[in-house]
This record gives structure tokens, sequence and C-alpha cells, in this order.
């Protein structure tokens, strides 16, 4: 009596998979930066530097803004691309849906802001595609391909928070070196107290990784402590194919 | 004789106890899909809704500087009006309202991609602010409009993978249409593609 629902489980199961296998095809794993780009159109210190003001923005105001610019989205819209890549990516916190993505293919020569359910009425569809008309499309054309992400950037973070120079300057002011100090300082005191652990209560140094495994301070300290700000990690959050696209 | 009559008792609670767990997680596993293809078919409507507020507002726009497209105008007019007009009752579960739903969606996508396609011939419109705005928001519900028909569709599909498999399709046709089979969306010529207009 089991085997026929084995073998439908199986079908599915398998079917699942091709899916997914065909999902993973189209859309590259996810970013370990605000900005990414594989096209190779940015300045490395223009890159590093919207990465790091972008981190610091997301550190203040909870919202994930990613750059992602390659040369194509391989064959597909770049519309289907957004949605796929910010769903596998899940940009944003989980159920503020509060992400934002801007993606640039140099060959396809196409723009898209894709934007979280949350931000929409913020980003309206209107806003981003003068964004993308008025302050990206005309400095690509120029070639002026840093000045073009930068501004797009600003305009967009401004948008978002209602006023002008609201993405910050990426100098590191306010409290987030001292976490990142504070960060350092409590991984070596665990350090310490797991060596000391280890020689003296073996056991009890395995039980301290599993916990520190389970609550996931380790993670937390350890990104603390390397200060990886502009790093990104995806949040959960999802968009419905709000925004606007360009072309140039 | 007591002690095997307490143990036939025994063995039969225990199966009855496993089998009820079992009817209990497969009911609750089918209500959660269930209801993820509910939350999907909001966000269809929503989507929709949501151009079929933009039209009167792009119609008016259009009429000023295109006054003798009358035939464009009026099939649009005509589409959102049976877009309006529509009354289905329960959408998912029946495949004939939704087909409907979809014929009467589609043609106004229709419409809406030859105003777009007929506006090129128009510099006075295609340099109006007023009607880039409503195009942009238009393109940007079409994109919408796609992505949460898709959503929907593989909610749908899970549905009815889950429902269909045994010994969940016996379980489930106790509930009778409780748990009907659900319908979705079949790509139509042209409909899921929002209509392309260069700047």
């Amino acid at each position: 009596m089991q085997v026929p629902a084995a073998i439908g489980r199986w079908t599915a199961g398998c079917l699942l998979v091709v899916a997914s296998l065909g999902a993973a095809a189209a859309t590259p794993p996810p970013p370990d930066s605000m900005v990414t780009d594989r096209a190779g159109v940015l300045s490395p210190d223009v890159r590093a530097s919207l990465a790091r003001r972008l981190g610091e923005y997301e550190a203040r105001s909870g919202h994930q803004v990613v750059v992602w610019i390659d040369r194509s989205s391989g064959g597909v819209p770049i519309e289907t691309f957004a949605v796929e890549a910010f769903a596998a990516w899940k940009i944003g916190r989980a159920g503020l849906d509060d992400g934002l993505a801007i993606f640039a293919m140099t060959e396809d020569r196409a723009l898209r802001v894709e934007v979280g359910y949350e931000l929409e009425s913020r980003v309206t569809d209107l806003v981003a595609s003068s964004v993308i008309r008025h302050t990206m499309i005309p400095r690509i054309e120029r070639g002026e391909w840093d000045a073009a992400i930068e501004q797009g950037v600003e305009a967009i973070v401004d948008t978002i928070e209602g006023h002008a120079g609201s993405l910050p300057a990426g100098d590191g002011g306010g409290d987030l070196p001292e976490t990142g100090l504070w960060g350092k300082i409590g991984l070596g005191v665990l350090a310490a107290l797991f060596l000391l652990f280890l020689i003296t209560h073996p056991r009890r140094a395995i039980g301290l990784l599993i916990l520190l495994g389970r609550t996931g301070i380790a993670g937390g300290l350890g990104r603390a402590g390397v200060g990886d700000l502009g790093g990104f990690r995806g949040g959960g959050g999802r968009s419905g194919g709000g925004g606007a696209s360009g072309r140039w | 004789m007591k002690r095997r009559g307490l143990l036939i008792l025994s063995v039969l609670a225990l199966l009855l106890v496993v089998l009820g767990g079992t009817c209990v997680s497969t009911y609750n596993g089918l209500v959660t899909l269930d209801q993820a293809v509910e939350g999907q078919w909001a966000q269809v409507e929503n989507a929709y809704q949501r151009r079929a507020d933009l039209v009167p507002n792009l119609v008016q726009t259009v009429k000023g500087a295109a006054a003798h497209e009358r035939e464009t105008l009026e099939a649009i007019t005509e589409a959102r009006a049976q877009v309006g007009s529509l009354n289905l009752g329960d959408v998912t579960r029946d495949a004939e309202s939704l087909q409907r739903f979809q014929a009467a969606q589609d043609q106004l996508s229709s419409a809406l991609s030859r105003l777009l396609v007929v506006s090129e011939a128009y510099p006075q419109l295609r340099a109006n602010e007023n009607f880039l705005a409503l195009q942009s928001q238009l393109e940007g519900t079409e994109n919408r409009i796609s992505v949460e028909r898709q959503r929907f569709n593989e909610a749908a599909r899970a549905f009815n993978t889950r429902r269909g498999t045994f010994p969940t399709v016996v379980f489930a046709g106790l509930f009778g249409d409780r748990f009907a089979t659900r319908s979705f969306f079949t790509a139509s010529a042209g409909a899921a593609q929002a209509p392309k207009v260069e700047f």
C-alpha cells in the first residue's frame, strides 16, 4: 500500500530538484557584498566605499540596498532575473520586506530597480523610473559608471528616507566601530575561556562550543569582530515585481 | 485471558493514536498549503486591481493628446468595464470561472498594449510627463501581475501535488469540496509579457 505513495513522492521530489536546478542555473549565488561588480565597470575604490556606505546605512536603518552589476542576465529579461535573484537572495528583512536591489547588465544595456513590498509606497515605480531615466542612464551613456551607480544609489536612498543626503558618508562615524571593538574583546575572552576549558574540563569546552553555536553568539561576535561592514547576508525579504526598468 | 484482552486493547489504542496523529498532520498540511494559495490569490487580485485603477487616468491623458484614437480608447474602456463587472464565485476552485477571469484580464492587457504602441506616433504624448508617469506605472503593474500570477501557479501546483498524492488523496476526498483541486493560469500569447516600450 505504501509503494504508490513512495513513487509519487519520489517523482515529485525529482521534479522539485530539476526545478531548483533550473532556477539555480539562472540565478547566481547570493553576493557577499552590498555592491557586486562582475562586469568590472566600477573603480575598486568606489565599489568598496559604496559597499561600506550601504553597510552603514543598513546598520542604521535596517534597509538592505544591494547593487549587482554583471554583463548579462543570461537570456532571460532583466525583470525576471531581478525577481528571481531578489527571492533567492532574500534581500530585506523577513516579514518587513524592506529591501531594494539595483541591477545593471552592461552587455544587455539594461537597468532594473527591484523594490521590496514594503518600500513600494516610498520608492514608487514612477520614482524608480525617473532615477533610472534621469540620473543613471545619461551618465552610463557618457561612460561614467562610478557616478551613475553612486548617484543612482544616493537618489534611491534619499527617496526611501524622504530627504537629501541620507546615505551615510561611510567614514565610519557613530557607534559601529565600538561594537566592532567590543566584539573583538568578547571573542578574545571566549577564545581564552575555551582554551582554558579545553585543558581543565574538555567536556565543558565542547559544551561551550555547542552553546555558542545554538545561540548564534559566535556568528554575531564573529561578524562584529571582523567588522565586515558592507557585507551582505539575506534577511528573508521579498519583492513582487515592483520598481522600474530602463534600457540604453 | 484478562491480560490478553488488555494487550489487544492497548495495541488498538496505540494504533488509534498513530492513525489520529497522521490524520491531524495531513489535515494541517493541507490547510497550510490551502492558505498559501488563498494568500497568493489575493496578491494576484491586488495587482490586477492596481492596473484597473490606472485605466481611467490613462484614458483621460491620452484623450487630450490623441483624440482620434477613439477606437483604441473605447476598447480599453470597454475591457475595463468588463473586468469590473466580472461576477465570479470561488475563482481558484473553479476552472471555468478562472478562465473567464483570465480572458477578461487578457483582453484589457492587449487593449492597453495596443494603446502603448499607438502612442509612439504622438510626440506630444511622449513628451508629456503625466503620460510617461502613467506608462511607468503601467509597466510596473504588468510586471507585478506576471510575478504574482506565476507565484499563484506555484502555490496551486504545490497544493495539488500534495492533495493528489496517495494516501492524502483518499483523506482529502473525505472532506468533499473543502480541499478541491485548484485551477491555475495558463500562459496565453503575449499576455505574460509586459508591453515593451523603448524610451
